[in-house]
Parts: C-alpha cells; sequence; structure tokens
C-alpha cells in the first residue's frame, strides 16, 4: 500500500477510530494522541498488511491495541458509592452508563465499543482481536449482564 | 433488542463528530516517530560474575570473566530492544552487592513499577514501609548505578514533573514516551498466545496476528494462555 492510498484510507476512517478511542479513554487528549499513535503504527506496518482484510477491520485492530494498551496504564477507578435504593429509574441516563462501564472488564468494554459505536459484527470483532466468534458473543453478554447489574435494572 | 441495547446504541451512537477536522487527526507520517536506538550505543557497562553493576554515559564494556562479559553482553542487547520499541523488560541478572541496603530496597521496588507506569517518590517510599522518607528515596534512585535497566525514570515527583534524572529530564520524558508507545503483552492471534514484549516467541509473530493485552487474566477471559518461556503470569 503506498502512502497516498494509505493516507486516503486514513482520513477516511480516522472519525470512526477517534469515536472509538474517546468512548473508551474518557477524554479528548488521550483519544487523540491514541489515533494518531495508531496510524503511525499501522503507517510503518503497512508493508506486512493482508488485503484479504478489510482496511477498516486492520486500523481497528491496530487501534485496539494501543486504546487497551492505553488502558492497562491507568488504575482501576475506585468502588462507585451504592446508588440510592432499589427505584427503577425511567430510563438508563448517559451519565449513569459511563460509569457503570467503567466496570466492565477492558476485553469486553472493548467489544462493547467496537460493537455499538461503529456497528461492526461478531464476525469483524472477532477478527479484530483474535478470538472466536463464541468468546465474542459471550464477552458482549457478560459486559451486558454487568450493566444491567451496576445499574440496578 | 432489549432497553440496555437501545441506551448502548445511544450512548455510543451519541458520536463525537468531528466533521471535517478528521482529517487533522492523520498525523504526518514520514519521518514518523522518534526513536532512540542510536543511543544503544552509548552507554558504558560494567558487570561481574553475578550481573551487571554499573551502566553510565560511555562506550564499551568492563567486565573480567566470561561469564561478566556475558551478562554485559545481555544487557547491551537486550537494551538496543528496548530503546527500539522491542523490549518491555529486562532479563539480564543485576548485581547490587555493593548498594547500602536501604538503596537496594529502594532499587529493588523501583524494579516493581510496571512497565510504562509511574509512581511518585512518595508513593515509593510508603511502599517499603518508609513513608516519611520521600527524599531519601529520591536520593537513593538518584545513585542508582544501572539506570534503565532498574527503571528509577518511572519514579516522579507528586506533582507530577519529573524531578531529577542523572541523564537530563529531556532523556525522562523520551524513556517514558518511549515505553508509553510499547505495549506490554502481546498476543498471538494464531496461537493465542500471550507473551511479554522481547519474548523470543513474540518477537517472531507476525505483524498481522498481533493482538494486545492489558494484564494476563484479560488474555486468560478471551481463550489466550500464557507463554511457558517469558511467564507473564509470574512477572505480574
Amino acid at each position: 500500500m503506498d502512502e497516498a492510498t494509505f493516507t486516503r484510507h486514513a482520513e477516511a476512517y480516522a472519525g470512526r477510530l477517534y469515536a472509538v478511542a474517546y468512548r473508551l479513554l474518557r477524554n479528548r487528549a488521550d483519544a487523540e494522541d491514541a489515533v494518531q499513535r495508531a496510524l503511525l503504527k499501522a503507517f510503518a506496518a503497512r508493508a506486512s498488511y493482508a488485503p484479504q482484510w478489510a482496511v477498516s477491520t486492520w486500523l481497528y485492530r491496530v487501534l485496539s491495541n494501543v486504546c487497551i494498551d492505553e488502558l492497562r496504564r491507568r488504575r482501576p477507578p475506585p468502588e462507585p458509592p451504592p446508588t440510592g435504593g432499589g427505584h427503577h429509574a425511567p430510563r438508563v441516563e448517559p451519565m449513569d452508563l459511563a460509569r457503570a462501564l467503567d466496570r466492565v472488564p477492558r476485553e469486553a468494554r472493548l467489544l462493547l465499543a467496537l460493537h455499538y459505536v461503529n456497528g461492526l459484527s461478531y464476525r469483524e470483532l472477532a477478527k479484530i482481536r483474535g478470538i472466536s466468534v463464541n468468546t465474542v458473543k459471550s464477552q458482549l453478554a457478560r459486559g451486558k449482564t454487568i450493566l444491567r447489574k451496576a445499574l440496578g435494572d | 433488542m432489549d432497553r440496555m441495547d437501545t441506551a448502548l446504541r445511544e450512548f455510543f451512537g451519541d458520536a463525537v463528530v468531528l466533521g471535517g477536522r478528521a482529517h487533522r487527526l492523520v498525523p504526518r507520517l514520514v519521518g514518523g516517530p522518534v526513536t532512540l536506538e542510536k543511543l544503544a550505543g552509548r552507554f558504558r557497562i560494567e558487570a561481574t560474575d553475578r550481573g551487571v553493576t554499573r551502566l553510565y554515559p560511555g562506550r564499551g564494556v568492563l567486565a573480567e570473566s566470561a561469564r561478566a562479559r556475558r551478562h554485559a553482553a545481555q544487557a547491551v542487547e537486550e537494551l538496543g530492544e528496548y530503546l527500539a520499541g522491542r523490549r518491555a523488560f529486562f532479563s539480564v541478572d543485576v548485581d547490587l552487592a555493593g548498594v547500602a541496603p536501604f538503596q537496594a530496597r529502594v532499587l529493588a521496588e523501583a524494579g516493581r513499577i510496571p512497565f510504562g507506569e509511574t509512581e511518585s517518590y512518595a508513593e515509593l517510599a510508603r511502599r517499603i514501609g518508609r513513608p516519611r522518607a520521600a527524599r531519601a528515596v529520591g536520593n537513593a534512585l538518584g545513585a542508582n548505578p544501572v539506570p534503565v535497566i532498574v527503571p528509577c525514570h518511572r519514579v516522579i515527583r507528586g506533582d507530577g514533573s519529573w524531578g531529577h534524572y542523572a541523564f537530563g529530564g529531556e532523556m525522562k520524558t523520551r524513556l517514558l514516551a518511549l515505553e508509553r508507545a510499547t505495549p506490554a503483552l502481546v498476543g498471538c492471534a494464531s496461537t493465542r498466545i500471550v507473551c511479554r514484549r522481547g519474548c523470543p516467541h513474540e518477537q517472531r509473530v507476525g505483524e498481522a496476528n498481533r493482538v494486545v493485552f492489558a494484564s494476563v487474566p484479560d488474555a486468560r477471559s478471551v481463550g489466550y494462555r500464557p507463554c511457558r518461556a517469558c511467564r507473564p503470569d509470574a512477572a505480574a
């Protein structure tokens, strides 16, 4: 892949990569930094890009690698205070959901972000993380169970 | 589709739209990130039979026995890989026999700070059970005989500033930036084995098969097992 082709793909996907990074890392600066580092890594490794892969799958793989390593360096958030007694909220508030996501293990959180931000299929998710489709399904289900519990659903 | 699906779709779909600014995220590709590789040959290394004793700016090796020379050669090789972003741990032995007990404890504890992470002088003082000795910890680290290998650069001031570094603040910045850009745990998508970055098995993993993990339990949870050579589970 030559430089011009790579740049074209990078520009086409930068926004979507950023959306995933932002949802995982939760701040602008880190998300921008992650996308830039991912694109530099992908560019440096473009010789080994296998054309049978979709470009998007490959870029998501590299971005996921960068984001996961960034999450490794972050300490786990302190246990949130218990949410006020068992009343059922009419809908799930975004702030609650953001906090609840912190309690979802990193692998499941990443899969949730890729699946819901960009609507990637189970098969694509499996390829991006190098895992089986069944593992993708069980991770997503587990993530959602934890979210439901955290939100007192 | 249930309520949770709808909520997740709304939450994630509420995308941070960048619009026409997306192209700004595409970095200048040529030139690439700064590497520290050329620094590899600019250290002088001293070693004994038990391991590396000193590392400082200069050239060459001071080692009297064949065994000492092997330690020094291993240190040179690992430093080169580390500075090139191909290694996230050192396995060469370090000989701290000539170091006072307090300093040895500080250095051992600094060695436990994970690759790419930082800790403050005060936190380190607390971990060795001397919470009021932050300044002494700073002095002990300042006199670290084997910088880089014993990662005193991962210790910073409580306010987030760097503090003193033997090779200069600029070098500390670059080492921490290098560690930030280097993943610590790499899995191979075809063998489903996870290694520490720098393990001989990891170095053979093809670019298309590389999957980074944040921890060994994370990797296990999706069906990867730790490598038996570099033992990432024991290191964690």
